[in-house]
């Protein structure tokens, strides 16, 4: 955990305190720092906005109740991703779990900031994903995306770290052997995983 | 598990370092010996090259436009009614089945009650009686039981019953009992009992009584 991580996560511990004594300003700025990179997350679990707004307000208000009771085991950043977690996999247990068709995604959905390098990655990542199951999509997004160590992520899956290194290690050599392709690069590696 | 980059030991402890050094969470060291082995290594070098382009790929912000400040609002506006808000979560799932059981049960409560009430009115009337057993209707006062003779005519038991002033009221029963009363009055008088007991062709004139 660097400098800026143990920064982020006082402000955060601090923002719990006051969420625990009722300040809903403090909720306010959490749900906001939050919001996007739970958002982000929840995606490598399902392409349904409206289950993932649902999910986000399932897991923050269960933070507002249970704001007390956070003890500091782990990083808030770590407590809070293994609610929006359990909540992700409750509400997919309750929709179902199939993503609506692309045609079904508004096109707005894309930021019209993206910039065409942007959305040529974001292609790329897409198809590679594709390819993985939910659970390796959720290791490579806290490892990758939000920079999670395997043990924040054993705590966030709740399953111990060796579960953690193989989800990882399978899902590296599975976007190993597509991602090359998609990217337009000739090295297409066969490799076995035993 | 066999690793995909090139066979070496090295090769291995690179692809292991890989993750944890692009998000800069590795040691100094480890971060140090990886960029050596890469320096001399074609395989790890484009391995680490793809790894870096899906942690920009992963790192892009969400393509889902879900506006934060609507689900705030529905967040705050949840908070001051928790319990309606959770309810419908599980109720769109389960509600069917729960309002499947609450019928069933429903339905089986009925049904327990309604044989309870059909036993219970049975238990009143039992299909069967015993000798000792009372009759259903209490015996009327100076009620006597008389069991006349096989061989005495009808015309003397009608005279008997004019003389004494006696109506039946029961009987025979199965052991050939009559049930008589006074016509005027409440009681038996003993006198009555003894003329009954005395007359012939009566086998027996008893006083019907409540307690055994």
């Amino acid at each position: 955990m660097n400098e800026a991580d143990i920064d982020a996560d006082a402000t955060d511990r601090m923002l719990l305190q006051r969420m625990a004594a009722g300040d809903r300003t403090a909720l306010s700025v959490l749900y906001r720092g939050y919001h996007g990179r739970l958002c982000r997350f929840l995606s490598r679990l399902t392409r349904r906005p409206d289950i993932i707004e649902e999910v986000i307000n399932d897991c923050f208000w269960i933070a507002w109740q249970k704001a007390d009771n956070f003890h500091g085991d782990s990083r808030v950043s770590t407590w809070i991703m293994g609610i929006a977690y359990r909540c992700g996999l409750k509400a997919l247990r309750q929709h179902g779990d199939e993503p609506v068709e692309d045609d079904a995604i508004p096109d707005d959905r894309t930021p019209a900031h993206d910039p065409g390098e942007d959305r040529e990655l974001r292609d790329w990542l897409g198809k590679g994903m594709d390819r993985l199951s939910a659970d390796q999509r959720v290791v490579v997004e806290l490892v990758y995306g939000v920079g999670h160590s395997l043990d924040d992520v054993a705590v966030i899956m709740q399953c111990p770290v060796g579960t953690v290194k193989a989800r990882l290690f399978h899902a590296r050599v599975k976007l190993r052997n597509v991602l090359p392709a998609l990217a337009g690069e000739s090295r297409a590696t066969k490799e076995s995983v035993s | 598990m066999t690793f995909p980059t090139g066979s070496g030991r090295d090769c291995a402890r690179a692809w292991e370092a890989m993750p944890w050094v692009l998000q800069q969470s590795a040691p100094q060291e480890q971060s140090d010996w990886l960029m050596e082995h890469l320096a001399g290594c074609e395989s790890c070098r484009a391995e680490y090259e793809q790894q870096s382009r899906l942690r920009r790929a992963v790192s892009l912000p969400s393509d889902m436009a879900i506006d934060a400040n609507v689900g705030l609002k529905r967040l705050l506006a949840r908070l001051d009614a928790p319990e309606p808000q959770v309810a419908p979560l599980r109720a769109r799932s389960s509600g069917w089945l729960t309002r499947a059981l609450v019928a069933a049960v429903l339905v089986q409560a009925l049904g327990i009650g309604a044989l309870g009430m059909k036993l219970w009115s049975d238990g009143d009337g039992a299909m069967y009686h015993t000798l000792s057993q009372e009759t259903a209707s209490p015996a009327p006062p100076g009620a006597i039981h008389v069991v006349p003779d096989a061989t005495m005519k009808l015309a003397d038991w009608n005279a008997l019953l004019r003389t004494l002033q006696l109506q039946v009221v029961g009987g025979p029963n199965d052991v050939g009992a009559y049930t008589v009363i006074p016509l005027h009055s409440a009681s038996t008088s003993q006198a009555t009992l003894q003329q009954l007991r005395a007359t012939r062709g009566i086998r027996l004139a008893e006083p019907v009584t409540d307690a055994p």
